[in-house]
């Protein structure tokens, strides 16, 4: 019983969460930083797993890796060449945001990321 | 002020520090020829499992390894042999966190302010310490050991032979640091307008490529952009799956101030050139800024500035430390003698 329950929990979680497969957009700002920097994701949604691309626009695209879906909770990684970015994301309705950490071989920065779903 | 001296003084020989803390992935002895770039790739790929290859560094001195990126870190390649000397995983380092103070502060936005204005207020203690020095003109170092005279008299001549060069440093990183304001002053003073960037570019779509057709090799890459920049030497080759284009990056390394602002972003399969961009074409607006960093950073003359900039750095400390003595000094004497302290008098 107990486990049947949890199975109805666990469906009725990702039912909540929505299919994230789409075009996001949006902008993120690294602490310490003056501009805020665009950014474009094209995301693929497949169970849990998520794929797809992201970057700064349509033209300058960046394969997403170890993209993971629980819940409302969105993690995923692009790497752009020196940097590193890691996005810790939460989901609420068509927007998305959370935190972006970013690493490069020396140095580490954070920044807040606020993204919305292109109709 | 300290913490900008302490840290520009180390940021001036980064590049050398680094490889000082790191010498086993380095330094290389050179032998026979060199290894292509897919040759340096392949071997890497097969070190680390398969994992795909983002970017190519290569060395651009022929004792220095070779670099090459990839999403887990950065392998070090000795590009005559194809050993793989190691890995650098991302992260905060020493010679990062100095980076971090000496720009942001470590922190946020008010860190970054911080350091903006402490520039504004070197440039004011400079004045102020000119203006004092003038009637004086001391510039002989008489006190006796850790006398009061001692820290008045270094002060005074230390300050004046180092007044330049930080003029130079504080006007520069407080340019630097309020180059979001000023650039579009300058841009507007010498009437133009910043050059087209490779990022600002709405780039032409890569074209669809025929139906089994093989992509360049970054071999092939590199050959395409040197030819559209004779002279320049590749020091970054960005693979297409990472961005969608090959991107090389050269430098003219004569050209100490704007030389490695030449990009060639080329079609992964046909080799069209996207986009291009040519350090010798910037708007001299940019050629100012460009200017400005460089005399920051001591690049524009090579090591004799970097030296004199790394001097400069370290006497922006002697200064604040000499200044807080003499200080200390004064507050002492008038605790502990009151009138009295003009009988020592340094002035």
């Amino acid at each position: 019983m107990k486990r049947t329950i949890a199975v109805v929990l666990l469906l009725a979680m990702n039912a909540m969460a929505g299919d994230f497969t789409g075009k996001w957009s949006g902008s993120f700002k690294a602490d310490g930083a003056d501009h805020d920097v665009p950014q474009l994701l094209l995301l693929k949604q497949d169970g849990n797993k998520l794929t797809g691309s992201g970057g700064p626009n349509q033209s300058e695209q960046y394969p997403i890796e170890n993209g993971k879906v629980e819940g409302e909770r969105v993690r995923f990684e692009i790497t752009t060449g020196e940097w590193k970015f890691t996005y810790d994301l939460k989901a609420m309705d068509a927007r998305m945001a959370g935190d972006l950490e970013l690493k490069s071989i020396n140095d580490r920065r954070t920044a807040k990321v606020s993204l919305s779903k292109a109709k | 002020m300290v913490i900008l001296g302490v840290t520009g003084s180390i940021m001036e020989f980064e590049p050398e520090l680094d490889r000082s803390l790191h010498p086993q992935l380095s330094y290389i002895r050179p032998e026979g020829r060199v290894l292509s770039l897919s040759e340096i790739g392949d071997a890497v790929s097969r070190r680390f499992s398969g994992e795909p290859v983002v970017a190519y560094l290569p060395s651009l001195s022929p004792n220095l390894s070779s670099q090459v990126v990839l999403p887990s870190g950065v392998a070090y390649v000795n590009q005559y042999t194809g050993v793989v000397l190691g890995m650098r995983t991302r992260g905060q380092t020493f010679l990062g966190y100095m980076r971090a103070l000496h720009v942001r502060l470590v922190g946020g936005q008010f860190g970054r302010n911080v350091l903006r204005w402490s520039g504004v207020a070197m440039l004011l203690s400079l004045a102020s310490g000119l203006y004092l020095w003038w009637p004086i003109k001391q510039i002989r170092i008489r006190g006796k050991w850790a006398s009061r005279r001692l820290w008045f008299d270094l002060h005074n001549a230390i300050g004046i032979f180092s007044l330049l060069p930080l003029v130079m440093l504080a006007a520069t990183g407080t340019v630097l640091g309020f180059e979001d304001q000023l650039a579009p002053l300058i841009y507007k003073l010498t009437r133009s307008s910043p050059i087209q960037t490779f990022r600002d570019n709405s780039r032409a779509p890569v074209r669809e490529p025929i139906a089994g057709a093989k992509s360049l090799t970054p071999d092939e890459a590199v050959a395409i952009a040197r030819a559209q920049m004779p002279g320049a030497v590749p020091y970054r080759v960005q693979m297409p799956k990472y961005g969608g284009l090959y991107v090389v990056a050269l430098v003219y390394p004569q050209d100490r101030v704007a030389g490695e602002d030449n990009l060639v972003a080329l079609d992964p399969y046909y080799g069209d050139v996207v986009s291009l961009s040519r350090s010798s074409e910037l708007s001299l607006g940019d050629r100012l800024l460009a200017m400005n960093e460089a005399i920051h950073t001591g690049n524009v003359f090579g090591m004799p500035s970097r030296i004199v900039v790394w001097l400069a750095s370290i006497m922006v400390f002697v200064q604040a430390c000499s200044g807080l003595i003499m200080w200390l000094y004064r507050k002492k004497i008038l605790f502990a003698a009151g009138e009295s302290a003009s009988q020592e008098s340094v002035s």
